[in-house]
């Protein structure tokens, strides 16, 4: 990657890309876990069947005969279950239990948490699995890298990446030949958008920018769906840059353009598109410059240099920058309103 | 501080801001030289050599009188102070009636409480609750009758407290009321001892002060830059032998502390909700208090997405219309700091009131006066002034209350910045006058006509001093009620603010009569704003 220079360090940065970042994968009680700390992990491995309808059920005695499964289990830990879910012959004198994560003690017997959904939680991309907390999560430093975003709902999910020319581009071509994709979309989607694109089958969307209306309606509709028990893909939306409507900055375009057709990964803890190795990113231009705040938000231009404490409008003063813009137009602008990639 | 510095930094890095001030040994005293306030993540170093920069081109002989060197700014000691998120604090309770007690009682006490009750809850969702990745400790929580807590919900939530407790002993746990009974199910610590506990949070007097305490000691948070600033201010109350007020909003979380020469007055409430824009989906209840306040037209969607990328750049769109929000943004977190603090709000007005926080970072000094005026009011007079260089968290920090209250005096004419001073007279009838007012100034007098509902703003600048002689019609509360008060009063940026509005202040229900009179109130006091 190379270095930016010319810019000021009081121009707030953004990482292109993290190399190898850290992401969390959460889990509630009653989650299975299938991996340990340590243990290397490939993309789509399975991390832990998540349970989507919990409830505590009565597990094996607390103090078990010598030698049973049950000797030893302490909170947190995994009951596989005593009958047809363990695989081993059925005791008449102990009545069936089913699997599920030990909560606590009562009665003299584990009371477990067990459930009859489940699905499966799979790995975005590869990595390996550094911490690992029953009832918590998992956390796993990727392999790849990860593009920052603003924030994410639902995921993590994997998929093909696809670059879609604005959210027009993309009403029109939504089939079922996007099934299996994390689409780029340039603009800001709506939720029916979201929705029909979820439901030919795409399992990602990474946009600009989503209003918070549409982020509500889309967590309140991956609740219902939850709700339902029904068998759900897993779907995430990555945000960009925020909820108002920007265009995506021209570094990253060129990042999205050089992995199209790639295996890409969303995680929304933290909101990161994550890739494999290996991965070139494009170089920066040095005094490449973008406008992330107010009336020109969105616009790109040049670095020009800093132009002091200025007065701006509703009578604040901040520290500013000079910008040439893409059409050669100088403007002033706080410097908190700017942004470079680094 | 071991040796003898003659510069030195002060450095506030909170979530959303990253303030720096160059302090330099002056002619045997501690002055402020030069401060900045940047975004969170700024280059530092670049910022302190900026400030470096700045001074020894202003002034070479000073520079070199303190040692200063702007390509060696990492030699100067640097007093510290940070803060982020409040911890989470999980509460399991037996019954909503104690869960809510001690929800309220955390609120003020620098945790992001949530709880669960075993009256509403499956053990399951408080398990969840209770391992979930930002809690920083647990309480369980019973009250003190056994008529209110039967035995067998106590033994049960007992039973689920050991067993989340035991899987991660590094979070501490606490046991309040009858849940000290099942001290025994726990695991013990290193040294042996069960978890600690104490009395319920309906118990003591005041009511949870026990429970306070125990929930202080716990804090992860208590080495911050909230602690520390409720330090500094403790100190600065007895240093000018005064009763001085705090209120700070800041992005994750507000703070109101209230201290006399004594000491504190009250504990110091330090509040989740009265963070400026606070973590999450802002809920209908932040937005519509926002929009409560905001001067300009904006829908519930528009303000709740503006509130939203205020939490995610803070310094963003920071002039114009997003000045306009986040002053409005400030506001609603002081009332809701207010409304989570109304042990304090009880207490006379303070002779000073020092408001501090990034969120008035951009904000005019007069705006700020108004906005302190607006939400935090009390029948009387106090002073006003602004942290404006963030020195109170930094100088909070150092542990040596000599020598942090020795640095304080040496600032004292540097630390704050005077807004001005507010006067509240309550009890006014309506009517077209309440009475005169003189003001006597250093070297004149001039009088205006008291109107009732009104707020009239009387030119004062800083460092002047007069006496504001007031001749009511009736008796009104100024502190005390009376016909004729004396108040000696001191300029600052906003001036002398005769604030006759209702205490508490009453605003139209209706948003765009609410709005022009937010505005006209506004123009008066922010020079410029023309949005």
């Amino acid at each position: 990657m190379s270095e930016v220079a010319g810019v000021p360090g009081s121009v707030p940065s953004r990482p292109l890309v993290v190399p190898a970042p850290t992401t969390w994968f959460e889990l509630a009680p009653g989650d299975r876990i299938l991996v340990g700390a340590g243990e290397p992990v490939t993309a789509g491995l399975g991390l832990a069947e998540r349970r989507r309808d919990p409830r505590l059920e009565v597990g094996p005695p607390t103090v078990p005969d010598e030698g049973d499964a049950a000797s030893g289990l302490a909170p947190g830990d995994w009951w596989a279950g005593d009958g047809h879910e363990s695989g081993a012959m059925l005791r008449r004198r102990r009545p069936r239990t089913s699997a599920g994560e030990v909560l606590m003690a009562e009665a003299g017997r584990w009371q477990v948490i067990g459930g009859e959904h489940s699905e499966m939680l799979e790995a975005p991309a590869a990595g390996i699995v550094r911490e690992v907390i029953a009832g918590r999560g998992i956390g796993i430093s990727l392999a790849g890298y990860g593009i920052p975003g603003a924030f994410a709902a639902g995921g993590p999910t994997r998929g093909r990446l696809e670059l879609v020319p604005g959210e027009a581009g993309l009403r029109g071509s939504l089939d079922v030949g996007r099934s299996g994709s994390i689409l780029v979309v340039g603009g800001r989607l709506d939720l029916e958008t979201i929705s029909r694109a979820r439901a030919m089958g795409v399992r990602g969307i990474v946009v600009p920018g989503l209003a918070g209306k549409d982020l509500r309606d889309l967590v309140a509709s991956e609740a219902r769906q939850r709700a339902s028990l029904q068998a759900i893909a897993p779907f995430a939306v990555l945000v960009l840059d925020g909820t108002f409507r920007r265009p995506i900055p021209t570094p990253l375009v060129r990042l999205f353009e050089s992995l199209e057709g790639r295996e890409v990964g969303i995680v929304s803890d933290p909101p990161l598109l994550v890739v494999d190795p290996p991965l070139e990113p494009p170089a920066l231009v040095a005094d490449w410059i973008r406008i992330r705040h107010g009336e020109l938000a969105g616009r790109e231009g040049r670095w020009r240099g800093v132009a002091g404490r200025r007065r701006f409008l509703a009578g604040v003063h901040l520290e500013a920058g000079t910008v040439e813009l893409d059409d050669g137009a100088l403007v002033v602008l706080p410097l908190a309103d700017l942004e470079r990639f680094s | 501080m071991t040796t003898e510095p003659r510069a030195l930094f002060a450095l506030d890095l909170g979530s959303a801001t990253s303030s720096a001030a160059l302090l330099g040994r002056v002619n045997g005293r501690w002055r402020l030289l030069a401060f900045e306030a940047a975004p969170a993540g700024t280059d530092l170093d670049g910022l302190l050599i900026g400030l470096a920069t700045r001074v020894a081109g202003a002034d070479p002989d000073l520079a070199a009188e303190i040692g200063l060197d702007p390509a060696a700014v990492g030699d100067l000691p640097q007093l510290v102070a940070r803060s982020a998120e409040l911890p989470g604090l999980a509460i399991l309770a037996t019954s909503e009636r104690e869960r809510a007690a001690i929800e309220r009682l955390a609120a003020t006490a620098g945790w992001r409480a949530s709880g669960l009750s075993l009256e509403l809850s499956e053990p399951v969702a408080m398990a969840r609750l209770a391992l979930g990745r930002g809690i920083a400790a647990i309480v369980l929580a019973a009250g003190e009758s056994p008529a209110l807590d039967p035995k067998s919900a106590v033994t049960s939530l007992a039973i689920l407290g050991a067993a989340v407790a035991g899987r991660d002993p590094a979070r501490p746990v606490v046991l309040a009321g009858l849940l000290r009974t099942e001290a025994g199910r726990f695991p013990t610590d290193t040294d042996g001892a069960p978890p600690p506990f104490g009395p319920a949070a309906t118990a003591g007097e005041p009511p949870g002060a026990g429970l306070r305490r125990l929930l202080d000691a716990i804090n992860p948070g208590s080495g911050d830059a909230r602690h520390a600033i409720v330090r500094a201010i403790t100190d600065l109350a007895a240093i000018i032998d005064r009763r001085v007020e705090l209120v700070e909003i800041g992005l994750t979380g507000g703070i109101r502390a209230i201290a006399g020469p004594d000491g504190l007055e009250a504990p110091g409430a330090f509040v989740d909700a009265a963070a400026l824009v606070p973590p999450g989906e802002p809920d209908d209840d932040l937005v519509d208090g926002v929009l409560a306040w905001s001067s300009i037209p904006l829908d519930r969607h528009r303000m709740r997405d503006r509130l939203r990328e205020l939490r995610l750049t803070p310094w963003g769109e920071a002039h114009g219309a997003g000045a306009v929000v986040r002053y409005a943004a400030g506001r609603a977190a002081l009332e809701r700091l207010v409304d989570a603090t109304p042990e304090i709000g009880e207490l006379p007005a303070p002779d000073l009131i020092v408001v501090a926080g990034g969120a008035w970072a951009v904000a005019p000094g007069p705006a700020i006066a108004l906005a302190v005026a607006d939400v935090v009011r009390r029948p009387g007079a106090s002073q006003l002034a602004w942290d404006h260089a963030r020195l109170l968290g930094p100088i909070g920090m150092i542990d040596d209350q000599d020598e942090r209250r020795a640095l304080l005096a040496d600032l004292a004419e540097d630390l704050l910045a005077p807004l001005g001073t507010v006067v509240t007279p309550a009890g006014l009838r309506a009517g077209k006058s309440a009475g005169r007012l003189v003001i006597h100034g250093e070297t004149s007098s001039s009088e205006v006509d008291l109107v009732p509902g009104g707020l009239q703003l009387i030119d004062l600048p800083p460092g002047q001093l007069g006496i504001a002689e007031f001749r009511f019609r009736d008796q009104v509360d100024v502190g005390r009620r009376a016909k004729h008060a004396r108040i000696e009063v001191g300029g600052g940026l906003g001036g002398l603010l005769v604030d006759m509005r209702d205490v508490p202040l009453r605003l139209p229900d209706r948003l765009d009569r609410r709005r022009a009179l937010l505005s006209a109130w506004q123009a008066a006091l922010w020079p410029g704003l023309d949005v």
